[in-house]
């Protein structure tokens, strides 16, 4: 039963990468046009285009892929008490490629803020899949800090 | 005086690889804009970026005799060239299946260079006999 007490970092890490991933499938950027009606025709609205859209798949996509890794690395540990994996992958402990990937995601979120997308606006997937990279990122820290393993 | 040793093939795939990727990076990498323009900075910076990081540190520590500390944040030089370019790899194969309009010049070397990154970052390992790899 003591398989199912998930800790703060890895709990923080699991709601992350699933926010994360529902997320990249809201609108990533969005163009808004003035709608109105002509002859009983409806014109504009706004069309929106997710991380998975053909545009963006798959440099929009990657932070949500790290999300998903980090998350199923977690609960696979936590939760299929028959699966082992390794305790090292290329000489990396778990604990420093979770810092690895969430690094990676968060400053590629970062990076999409910051880029000029006009005449995009930036849509709500955008923005929260940021803020899961930034719960990705704390949870990986947090991690270290319960079980340090000469990191940080 | 103490004689200099000559790089490794390794590091002189990361020296190289991150001098055209930063070169490059100022041509042209999608329609008439390259990777420091407005519409692509940052995105499409990290890529040279990564590779800038990864040659400075071998150029420094190899030829310029600075003494950089032995590890940031826990992980040594070895394991950030290895997660960097492991990073820089991923993002260039993100670059490529992405449909970004026209591939231009600048975009196709930085994605070589990704990769080149990568590459280098494994033969470091082995060089080095860190145990990471093979």
């Amino acid at each position: 039963m003591d398989k199912l007490k998930l800790s703060t970092a890895n709990l923080i890490i699991i709601v992350g990468g699933v926010v994360m991933l529902i997320a990249s499938f809201l609108a990533f950027n969005k163009f808004s046009r003035a709608s109105f009606d002509v002859a009983g025709v409806h014109v504009g609205g706004t069309v929106s285009y997710s991380a998975w859209s053909s545009h963006y798949f798959l440099i929009a996509t990657i932070p949500a892929l790290l999300g998903i890794v980090m998350a199923a690395q977690v609960a696979i540990d936590g939760f299929a008490s028959g699966v082992k994996l390794p305790e090292r992958v290329l000489g990396l402990t778990w604990n420093q490629i979770h810092l690895v990937l969430a690094f990676q995601a968060t400053i590629m979120m970062l990076a999409f803020l910051i880029q000029d997308t006009s005449p995009l606006d930036k849509g709500l997937g955008l923005f929260l899949m940021l803020l899961a990279a930034i719960a990705l990122l704390v949870g990986a820290i947090l991690r270290i800090q319960e079980k340090p393993s000469g990191t940080i | 005086m103490a004689e200099r040793q000559s790089p490794t093939p390794g590091e002189i795939t990361i020296m190289v690889a991150g001098g055209v990727m930063l070169i490059f990076s100022f041509l042209h990498f999608a329609g008439d804009r390259n990777a420091w323009q407005s519409g692509l900075f940052p995105i499409a910076t990290l890529l040279p970026l990564y590779g800038l990081i990864m040659a400075l540190e071998i150029a420094l520590t190899k030829f310029g005799s600075v003494k950089l500390p032995e590890s940031v944040l826990g992980f040594t030089w070895n394991q950030i060239h290895l997660a960097l370019g492991a990073m820089a790899a991923l993002m260039a194969l993100g670059w490529l299946i992405t449909d970004y309009g026209d591939k231009q010049i600048g975009m196709w070397f930085e994605i070589l260079g990704g990769i080149a990154l990568a590459v280098g970052a494994v033969l470091l390992q082995r060089e080095r006999n860190t145990g990471a790899i093979g």
